[in-house]
């Protein structure tokens, strides 16, 4: 603690030594063949996805952007803390890049990890306009590895992000191809008996919900780092080396459940920020997130890296081998997960308590500072049914009790929770917060509308924070799926119980039926976006923006922009 | 702690780099996310031949291309009956409606109707109510009142029974009921006619292309039916269909 | 935040009724590394800091047999261990770890000692008291006297689950 203090005022006497580096990024229209199908996309610098941009803590980045489309673009650096200006969100940082236009963007790398960057114009990021951001930091990492590697997953589809929008706006099923039928009519009712399977039925059909509601987007070729399962992207290694994969979800829709069989991973890094290491066998990566694994292949083969999508529709694959051209086998996918009624658990007039959903399902937080309090206690206060939520498997605290779509390992063994992670090293103060803020996710599957308390962007008044205050946003999924929200510009803590070694993330996984609870310090003035982060969700109006009120800008800008003016004249 | 270190290093560099940050107001979003969602489609739930028990032939389409938002949108509905070998339209309806929400799953829609076949015209005020009810039935209820004075009512359901993911077998009835006789075009009071259909379906392109097989009831009723029977019509028909349903 | 933690740290000790006991009797786990030494046959004194989540020095240099005292230091946030091992060794260990993190003894940067000293029921308690290892809270320090054997392929780890996997181990290279 000390010793960044120290750092800090090394900083602040030697303004002189400041790192500057100047990156060039063109967006171009591109083609993207995923091995299935070729598509024209856009890319950056020629190809998609575009190259991974290194920095360094510390760095002053300049870049400049180089719009050679026919229509208006920009760009948003994912997870970046940076002056809302320079977020590239148009109508909310910028007016955004116009065709042939050069943009420069100009901000201080004030952090370290795995990020990435993408459009915020449009249907370009599903398109294909994204990329990696890799920053070195300062001091030394609280791991060790031998080499590192970027692992990029995208789901790429063959239609364009304007006509998917417009397919689901016309048939909001158009892309769900695990849709119930006859035949699982069958099987389930030799299974449950006929007189169940039927109710079950008439129970989903009366409310007019489907239990395969788990993935909007099918028939996509998801990708790694720009290749398709059948081109298969290869890292390096030689055996006995610590290798960090960089894991990024720049997904338009999908979920990924990843493992590499015959290897344990060690979650390091979330979102950018260093966690307290934890050992798994298989992770759930949320669009947007990052997570960093390291792992440690022994033996002279070929691993395979296997990205299965959330709902089973598609999978990725890469493969980690001793030299190019080793294989590992590649796993079959696994049964579709199908949404339960604790899933729905969150709708309006639904009755909780007859789901036995009364005693939890909503509360993660809460149900994990009771576990808490109970490793404080006498042995005879254990309870193995409460063991159970760190050890995740088919009971998770972040999901509905009961609910459908809890991840499982493949191999029986470790799948990470949100409740398992921990900040390696808190970036704030732990403090009461100023104030609650409410936020129910709403949405209408059929009608393929989706909201903020029931309020589209288009009709919604902005969130005012105030500079210095600390929010608790409370977040109340009453839809069947899965949102992940981003807040620009400032960190989201999620609330796992952990108080101060609560992790700090950029992106919060919201599942069907849950309640989950995310601080922010509200340190950095202006305006920014704040929205699910699944494309066509965002599109349709679950999306608001934040202005935070007061702070150093509102005096100091003037300041500064007069003293840029005295500067250059 | 270190949170101190970035923010003085943050302002630090905008001293440093001052065209980071001018002192411009904080923007307005006119973009066109804070716009309400304009969409549109075309949809051709029947496009098919049929051949009926009597040998005849018809071209036969029923299709709904819209354009608008969530809270509006507009609605040309079209579709008609088209006699092969007489050359002649059967029937042939165009609607344009405008539709807006009112509950979860129900639009309420008004527009006019537009019956122009082989045979005397008709214009129609409608008024309806179209959506999904329980059990995944999609339903649509509409009242027409025509430039005659006549009212009717036609009451549409269809079901999708999915055997697999891509072949499905739906069903689908159709029912006219009128409130006052229109002799004319061969109407009469109460019940007038229904069309039931059952087509086996597989999407072969997406949901963009299915071609179907199946076969369709027309009947008519009562004094419709016998008004048929005195122009020398049939009451009812059976045919066999093979057709496409289409969507873009 | 360190100052919090620091608190509660403090407080965990104050409360807890019990000696941290380490090195007080040899448990079967010395076996390939070496044994418990004797103060009387160090040959000198090799100091080591455990941070978040690494080890200053990364490797040590010994001489076959060589009895060392170790002082160990916690100066990270987190609860760390210093163990000495074969890699076999720590795999074993890490379960047992795994154990006292699921069951609350192991918290962030705090340890139950309580819970420690609890039976488990089938004669094992979570005390952590082998003599080629020591746990530590942040902030605290403790001795080792290790003889170690003749050669082999021995590692300082800290087995604190994930620890080891993200490279918090050291080399012992033999001269």
């Amino acid at each position: 603690m000390k010793k960044s203090f120290l750092a800090g005022l090394a900083a602040l006497l030697m303004p002189a030594f400041v790192l500057a580096g100047e990156y060039n990024l063109t967006v171009d229209r591109v083609q993207i063949d995923t091995g299935d199908f070729v598509k024209e996309g856009i890319g950056y610098n020629g190809e998609s996805p575009g190259p991974v941009l290194r920095f360094k803590q510390g760095e002053e980045v300049t870049i400049n952007v180089t719009n050679n489309l026919d229509e208006m673009t920009s760009i948003h650096w994912h997870g970046l803390i940076l002056p809302y200006q320079q977020d590239g969100v148009p109508g909310i940082s910028f007016p955004g890049i116009q065709p042939g236009e050069t943009f420069t963007y100009r901000f201080p790398i004030q952090q370290a990890g795995t990020y990435w960057f993408h459009s915020h114009s449009g249907f370009q990021e599903p398109d294909g306009a994204y990329g990696a951001i890799v920053i070195e930091p300062e001091g030394r990492e609280p791991f060790r590895y031998d080499r590192e590697y970027v692992v990029q997953l995208t789901d790429k589809h063959p239609h364009s992000g304007d006509r998917i929008m417009r397919n689901l706006k016309m048939m909001p099923d158009y892309y769900n191809r695990q849709q119930q039928t006859v035949g699982e009519f069958f099987s389930d009712a030799s299974e449950h008996g006929f007189m169940n399977t039927l109710k079950d039925r008439m129970a989903w059909g009366g409310m007019r919900m489907m239990k395969a509601d788990v993935e909007d987007l099918q028939g996509f070729t998801a990708l790694i780092n720009g290749k398709g399962p059948d081109q298969n992207w290869t890292g390096i290694f030689e055996p006995g080396e610590r290798i960090r994969l960089r894991f990024i979800n720049s997904s338009a829709m999908t979920y990924f459940d990843i493992r590499i069989p015959g290897l344990n991973m060690t979650v390091v890094q979330a979102d950018g920020n260093n966690v307290q290491p934890v050992n798994v066998d298989e992770f759930r990566i949320g669009v947007a997130e990052t997570y960093d694994v390291i792992v440690r292949p022994r033996d002279e083969q070929a691993y395979t890296i296997f990205a299965e999508s959330m709902g089973r529709s598609g999978f990725a694959r890469a493969t980690l081998a001793p030299e190019e051209g080793m294989e590992g086998a590649v796993p079959e996918l696994r049964e579709p997960a199908r949404l339960t009624m604790a899933d729905m658990a969150g709708m309006h007039g639904m009755d909780h308590g007859s789901m036995d959903m009364s005693s939890s399902g909503d509360m993660p937080s809460m149900d994990h500072s009771g576990m808490a309090q109970m490793d404080h206690s006498s042995m005879s206060g254990m309870d193995h049914s409460a063991m159970m939520m760190t050890e995740g498997g088919a009971s998770d605290p972040f999901y509905a009790k009961g609910s459908g779509i809890v991840p499982v390992a493949a191999n029986g063994g470790k799948f990470l929770s949100y409740a398992d992670l921990r900040a390696q090293n808190p970036l704030y103060e732990d403090r009461e917060p100023t104030r609650e803020i409410e936020l129910k996710l709403t949405g209408n599957m059929e009608r393929y509308t989706w909201s903020i308390n029931g309020v589209k962007y288009e009709d919604a008044d902005p969130i005012r924070l105030q500079y210095g205050e600390r929010v608790r946003f409370k977040f109340v999924n009453e839809t069947m799926m899965t949102h992940p929200m981003h807040l620009h510009g400032m960190w989201s803590i999620l609330d796992v119980g952990a108080d101060q070694w609560n992790p700090i993330k950029h992106t919060i996984s919201v599942q069907p039926g849950t309640t989950v609870y995310m601080e922010t310090e509200v340190d950095e003035p202006g305006q920014w976006a704040f929205h699910c982060h699944l494309s066509y969700h965002a599109a349709a109006g679950m999306f608001r923006k934040v202005i935070v009120e007061g702070g150093p800008d509102s005096t100091q800008a003037k300041t500064d922009a007069v003293a840029g003016n005295g500067g250059e004249a | 702690m270190s949170r101190v270190r970035f923010m003085t290093l943050g302002l630090l560099s905008s001293l440093l780099l001052p065209t980071t940050v001018t002192a411009q107001e904080m923007m307005e979003d006119t973009t066109a996310r804070k716009q309400a969602l304009t969409t549109w489609g075309v949809q051709f739930e029947e496009f098919e031949y049929r051949y009926s028990d009597a040998d005849e032939e018809l071209g036969v389409w029923n299709a709904d291309i819209f354009y608008g938002t969530d809270e509006l949108r507009f609605r040309w509905l079209t579709k008609g009956e088209y006699e092969i070998q007489e050359q002649a339209y059967e029937s042939l309806e165009n609607q344009l409606v405008a539709q807006t929400p009112i509950s979860k799953f129900f639009d309420a829609k008004a527009g006019v109707r537009f019956d122009t076949p082989e045979g005397p015209d008709r214009t129609y005020a409608v008024l309806g109510l179209t959506g999904l009810a329980p059990q995944w039935f999609e339903v649509d209820a509409s009242l027409y009142v025509s430039n005659e004075g006549d009212t009717s009512a036609e009451f549409d359901a269809e079901y999708e029974l999915l055997l697999t993911n891509r072949l499905i077998l739906s069903a689908a009835l159709d029912a006219t009921v009128a409130f006052s006789e229109d002799r004319e075009i061969g109407q009469g009071k109460g019940l007038s006619s229904t069309e039931t259909g059952l087509r086996l379906s597989y999407d072969l392109i997406d949901r963009a292309f299915a071609p179907y097989v199946g076969v369709v009831h027309e009947r008519k009723y009562g004094d419709t039916a016998d008004l048929a029977e005195a122009g020398g019509g049939s009451t009812e028909d059976w045919f066999a269909v093979i057709g496409a349903r289409i969507a873009f | 935040m360190n100052a919090s933690a620091f608190l509660v740290a403090a407080a965990a000790m104050t409360m807890s009724a019990t000696v941290f006991a380490a090195g007080a009797h040899s448990g079967g786990h010395g076996g390939g590394s070496g044994e418990p030494g004797k103060a009387s046959e160090v040959s000198r004194t090799i100091n080591v800091e455990m941070h978040d989540n690494y080890y200053e020095p990364e490797s040590i240099e010994v001489n076959p047999g060589e009895t060392v005292r170790f002082v160990v230091v916690n100066k990270g946030n987190l609860v760390h261990e210093f163990n000495i091992g074969t890699p076999d060794m720590h795999e074993a260990h890490q379960e047992e770890m795994m154990m006292m993190v699921e069951h609350g003894v192991i918290q962030g940067g705090t340890l139950n000692h309580d819970m420690m000293e609890m039976d488990m029921g089938d004669g094992h308690s979570m005390k952590h008291d082998d003599p080629n290892s020591v746990l530590l809270e942040p902030g605290k320090s403790k001795e080792i006297v290790w003889k170690f054997s003749e050669q082999g392929n021995i590692e300082f780890a800290c087995n604190v689950p994930g620890h080891y996997q993200a490279g918090m181990y050291g080399d012992v290279n033999f001269n």
